[in-house]
């Protein structure tokens, strides 16, 4: 899990701001990050038309290992690896997305009542906030996944369970704070609607950190996706998910290959996250600076 | 600062029923039937056996009933009995908590002094190829899915290249040392069985490995940042023009500075190292609570996976505990020395 | 790698040597005539209390540990004496009488008479475990003299002293037993508590004792001097818990463990040592696929001729190849290649133009989706999971959709009668050498296991009225005439098309080349008795 990262930002992030002259001032390890991300991105989108063998019929001989025909080998049935590996985007991307998604709308919207009213709901909320982050994460996930059955669908509520209070926190931390900034005051004291300040005055000042975090967390929510699959939690078969691909290279770990492609897919992942996370957090720390 | 740590240790109790109601109330959700994992087929259609069983596991009485059952045994240190080992949970986790501290120990040595090293060098040669080479080492290490590199590592260091011992705590014809604290690799040099404790050790060494590897990053990250900002300090400065070689600047004024950063995440990396012991033992056979978590939630053993799951909140609540009191320890004494 | 001087891991013990500078230690210690046998096995215990138990694992304990009144002979057919020296059958084959061996002892020394085989059976029966059918049908049983048993059933059954050859059927030490808390009378289904005694303990007059067992670590067994055959060359066995296949094949060539037998055919292809000895042999196990007209909403979907289509559509050569790399056989009907009344069984072939139009006479041309649910589960090194996906991939030829839904056994065991499994994946290994077990379990006739476990209220549309006939005949008959009847049997159940086997794979024994004697057998597995050292 990740830490929340100690930052007050002032941001200045405005739609009408160029996003690409922030990626711009990014530097060679978050382009990296973002030319891995975006090649994924591709491969989504475009994966129903690459000329591929179909991930889940059999394309050659059982077990072989790389070779031209097959750039990563043939796993136990057949099926082609790098096929397989490849369509494995689909499954984890989207369920890594909607799953940070669903994390911040609820952690956020939790940590702004929270933070903005106090009071019991500021208890209430923050107590089932501290109760869920006393579980260690994969302990917590895999209870849920288990107890709802083993399936993606089930797998994302569990990681959305786990990682919502990341996100309350956060965000709590940043509405207490920027309540008290000198506007919010003025707008209170000019007489605005409670909600009118929350929604125009503080929530616009909250998110710089909430984005961060969000962008490290896709990478470690597509590892725990596939960590819940490898325990037989998560994807079950012929899903090519790249957890459940490694659990079936694990069985066969003489076939080196099965495995070696969806675990590099994941690193790639992950690594692409923090590196795109720790551009954009180094970009936000120096404009809060100056 | 001594109010502060009683507050915190106040709140822990209230935490563990948090976190024992919740496992309880999923324990109750869950689709399996604890009937199919007690008893036979041939069993279930008889209805006084049923019931004899029932009654047997308090699975008759009703909800709030059984909460209260549950939660006042818990308070005795019962955890129920296991529906696969058919033993208390208690004493299945008493055996595998050793096993699970000795690895999270081990990893957390070597991934904090891989890591410091790691920290040293790319401080003292910053920006140079030995500095980046080392960051991204450290840098996988935290990125790698260790269920993955797990498997990798083992391929390569136990069937190609047969460096290591294959998994397991001691070799399959080993006999385990005398129980002492439970972790072999003390256990044998408490009893002076050196042999043994070698095999104990060159089995412990590859999952230790790879489970402080992923903590290194941290390590690294945390050291590096810290030195660089001491080296620019004023003491640093003095030391230098005083004609200090860098060496003795970084080794004798700055590290010992920037050591305190990393004393205060040390309770995080073993929070962090609960999580990932959990795949490394699935990998590598290790028989500790988290591989028993593993087995556990796959057959829907719901007392131990309860069981498991109170122990490893505990711990993780405990090494937040210690992070959060080194840090406020740690902090006035930086500002004290600047 | 040399002979087993144990030098695996040898880099990493040398680096941990060095860096202690205690390079005079030597790595290994151990004296090599005091060397255990070490077995890796994935342990799949449910229990080791052999009214209890029932598991792959529990064969290989419960052999080593309680001697059998009738013991398998090593041809896997033969039935030979064990505690019970002789015995005689009357021509209906409802009494049976055993005169118990003269000398035979318990572990603890005291003698095995006739009041513990009593003990032992009826407790069997009253505990109502997993291995209780071994005693259905047995009206009454008395010890006639210390060393005379007398069993009387209430019909007649060829089978019943080959059940007696189940590990299962082991004779317990009835004073200890007791002592620990088991009870053999009516009411021990709900008062015996002697569970948790046996996971500490043995009471039986078997080769080994049980010394310890920590699970999924290790079982310990050491040799049992009281023992009144020929003693075991092994003065200490130790089952190893390795999960999988690989770790058990790399243990093997490292020399850490002296026997595998669950490394499946392609795994055990990549050894390299030369000191390893793999041989591959037929099994008597098998996997096979089984449908339940009675889940929820298949009633008019799995009909017979819907089935029938569906069998049709397997292509089964392939699936040998596919779950174990063509170290297996096909198997006609559920009962297996090699047991009584198999031999002229006709196999199943695949027939994809035929599968279509039946299913196409049936109502379905535009196909049908069904949902399969199996234990997730790595079985005589079968990944029920590939061979699901197999059974997929060829189903889809015919228009088929196959939804393929993993479960951990618990769960799968309470969607089985809970909605029901449409079609599920499992396997099936002997307890004893007989084929009567099989249309015992899997024959459409009242009171089978499968017959509930199809999941129709109505289970007579089921039933196969010839099935039942047929099988009663078997039991009353034996040898040729037995045989035969078994072959009709198996006919029939082939056109129930209920269960369908897959694969029978071949087992891979693999063992470090000085272990001589392994070998396979068909009740217990691995006879660790037999084994010795060069």
């Amino acid at each position: 899990m990740t830490a929340i990262p100690d930052i007050r930002v002032v941001p200045r992030w405005r739609r009408s701001r160029a996003v690409l002259s922030v990626l711009g001032q990014l530097p060679l390890t978050g382009k990296i990050g973002l030319a891995i991300l975006v090649f994924w991105l591709l491969v989504l989108i475009t994966i129903s038309v690459l000329p591929l063998p179909d991930p889940l019929a059999m394309a050659g001989r059982r077990l072989q290992p790389p070779s031209i025909e097959f750039w990563l080998g043939t796993d136990a049935l057949g099926r082609d690896v790098f096929s397989r590996t490849l369509w494995g985007a689909v499954y984890t991307i989207p369920i890594a997305f909607a799953v940070v998604l669903s994390a911040v709308a609820i952690g956020s919207f939790m940590g702004a009542i929270a933070g903005y009213s106090g009071r019991w709901a500021d208890s209430v909320i923050m107590r089932a906030a501290d109760v869920t982050l006393s579980f260690p994460p994969i302990l917590l996930a895999m209870t849920v996944a288990a107890t709802l059955g083993p399936g993606l669908s089930n797998a994302a509520v569990a990681m959305v369970i786990v990682w919502w209070p990341i996100y309350a926190r956060l965000m709590r931390a940043q509405v207490l704070e920027v309540r008290t900034r000198e506007h919010v005051e003025a707008a209170i004291a000019g007489g605005a609607g409670r909600m009118r300040v929350l929604r125009v005055h503080i929530l616009p000042l909250c998110w710089t950190p909430t984005l961060i975090n969000a962008t490290m967390d896709f990478g470690q929510v597509a590892l725990l996706a596939a960590s819940l699959s490898f325990i037989g939690l998560g994807a079950s078969p012929p899903t090519p998910e790249w957890g459940s691909m490694i659990s079936e290279g694990a069985t066969r770990f003489y076939s080196w290959w099965i495995a070696m492609g969806p675990g590099l897919a994941i690193l790639s992942i992950v690594l692409a996250t923090s590196f795109l996370g720790d551009g954009l957090r180094d970009i936000f720390d120096r404009r809060s600076r100056t | 600062m001594l109010r502060y740590v009683i507050k915190r240790m106040i709140t822990i109790p209230f935490l563990l029923l948090g976190v024992a109601s919740v496992a309880f109330v999923l324990s109750q959700m869950t689709k399996g039937d604890p009937l199919a994992a007690l008893l036979p087929e041939r069993m279930m259609s008889n209805p006084e056996v049923v019931a004899a069983v029932k009654a047997e596991w308090g699975l008759d009485q009703p909800l709030p009933v059984r909460y209260g059952i549950y939660i006042g045994n818990l308070l005795q240190g019962d955890m129920g009995t296991s529906f696969t080992t058919r033993r208390p949970v208690a004493q299945d986790i008493a055996e595998r908590l050793p096993a699970t501290l000795e690895l999270v120990i081990a990893a957390m040595i070597v991934g904090s002094s891989v890591g410091i090293g790691i920290g040293l060098l790319s401080a003292r040669f910053k920006n140079s190829a030995l500095d980046i080479g080392t960051r991204g080492f450290a840098l996988l290490g935290s990125s790698v899915p260790i269920f993955w590199s797990g498997l990798i590592f083992l391929y390569i260091f136990t069937v190609r290249l047969d460096w290591a011992p294959g998994t397991g705590r001691l070799d399959a014809r080993s006999t385990p040392p005398p129980d002492i604290t439970g972790m072999y690799t003390i256990d044998a040099l408490l009893s002076g069985q050196m042999t043994t404790f070698i095999e104990a050790l060159s089995h412990l060494l590859l999952p230790a490995l790879i489970l402080g590897w992923t903590v290194t990053g941290i390590v690294a990250r945390l050291v590096r940042s810290s030195l660089l900002d001491s080296l620019g300090q004023d003491y640093a400065r003095t030391a230098r023009a005083k004609g200090a070689p860098e060496r003795v600047v970084l080794l004798n004024h700055a590290l010992p500075n920037a050591l305190i950063p990393v004393l205060t995440i040390l309770g995080f990396t073993f929070a962090y190292l609960i999580t990932g012991a959990v795949l490394t033992e699935a990998i590598f056979s290790w028989p500790g609570i988290g591989s028993y978590a593993v087995t556990a939630s796959r057959s829907l053993d719901y007392p131990a996976i309860g069981g498991v799951t109170i122990v490893g909140a505990t711990a993780f609540l405990l090494a937040n505990l210690v992070t959060d009191i080194a840090y406020a320890w740690a902090n006035p004494k930086i500002k004290v020395s600047q | 790698m040399q002979h087993y001087g144990n030098l695996h891991g040898s880099f990493v013990r040398a680096c941990v040597v060095g860096a202690l500078s205690l390079g005079a230690i030597p790595a290994t210690g151990e004296a090599q005539e005091s060397k255990a046998l070490v077995v890796g096995r994935a342990m799949d215990f449910n229990s080791l209390d052999p009214s209890r138990s029932f598991c792959d694992t529990c064969q290989i304990y419960l052999s080593s540990v309680y001697d059998t009144l009738v013991a398998l002979g090593a041809d896997n057919q033969s039935l030979q004496p064990g505690l019970a020296e002789s015995w005689t059958v009357n021509d209906a084959q409802t009494e049976f009488e055993f005169t118990i061996r003269d000398g035979a002892k318990f572990a603890d020394g005291t003698s095995v008479e006739a009041s513990d085989v009593v003990w032992t059976f009826q407790r069997m029966k009253n505990l109502k475990g997993s291995p209780s059918f071994l005693m259905d049908g047995m009206i009454s049983i008395e010890a006639r003299d210390p060393r005379t048993v007398r069993i009387s059933l209430e019909s007649s059954n060829s089978e019943f002293l080959n059940k007696l050859s189940a590990p299962y059927a082991g004779i317990m030490n009835a004073e200890v037993a007791a002592a620990g808390g088991a009870i053999a009378d009516e009411t021990a289904a709900e008062q015996d508590q002697a569970e948790n005694w046996f996971l500490s303990n043995s009471a039986g007059s078997g080769p080994f004792k049980l010394v310890s067992y920590s699970p999924e670590a290790e079982l310990r067994l050491a040799r049992n001097d009281e023992y009144w055959g020929e003693k075991p060359y092994f003065a200490e066995v130790v089952i190893s818990q390795i999960q999988n296949a690989v770790g058990q094949a790399q243990a093997l060539e490292s020399g850490a463990i002296d026997v595998a037998m669950q490394v499946d055919a392609d795994t055990a292809a990549s050894i390299r040592s030369d000191d390893v000895t793999v041989e591959i042999v037929p099994s008597y196990n098998f996997l096979y696929i089984a449908f339940a007209p009675g889940a929820k909403g298949m009633a008019d979907v799995l009909t017979p001729e819907v089935r029938e289509a569906l069998t049709l559509a397997i292509n089964y050569d392939e699936m040998v190849e596919f779950t174990v790399g063509g170290n297996g056989a096909k198997q006609a009907a559920p009962i297996p290649n090699g047991f009584p009344g198999t031999a002229n069984l006709p196999l199943r072939e695949q027939n994809v133009e035929k599968a279509k139009q039946m299913l196409a006479d049936a109502g379905f041309e535009d196909g049908l989706s069904i949902m399969a649910g199996y234990p997730n589960d790595n079985v005589y090194g079968v990944d029920i999971n590939i061979m699901m996906q197999k059974v997929q991939q060829d189903l889809k030829a015919i228009n088929v959709d196959l939804e393929l839904r993993p479960l951990t056994y618990a769960v799968w065991r309470e969607e089985l009668y809970g909605d029901g499994l449409p079609m599920t994946g499992l396997y099936f290994a002997p307890d004893y050498y007989g084929a009567g077990q099989y249309p015992a379990y899997f024959a459409m006739m009242p009171g089978t296991t499968w017959l509930a476990r199809s999941g129709l209220d109505d289970q007579e549309t089921l039933v196969n009225p010839a099935a039942a006939d047929l099988y009663k005949q078997a039991l009353a008959s034996s040898g040729d005439e037995a045989e035969a009847i078994y072959e009709k049997i198996g006919l029939e159940m082939m056109k129930d098309n209920m269960i369908i086997p897959m694969v029978s794979p071949n087992l891979v024994l693999a063992y470090r080349n000085d272990i001589k004697g392994v070998r396979y057998s068909a009740c217990c597995n691995l006879p660790l008795a037999e084994l010795t050292r060069d």
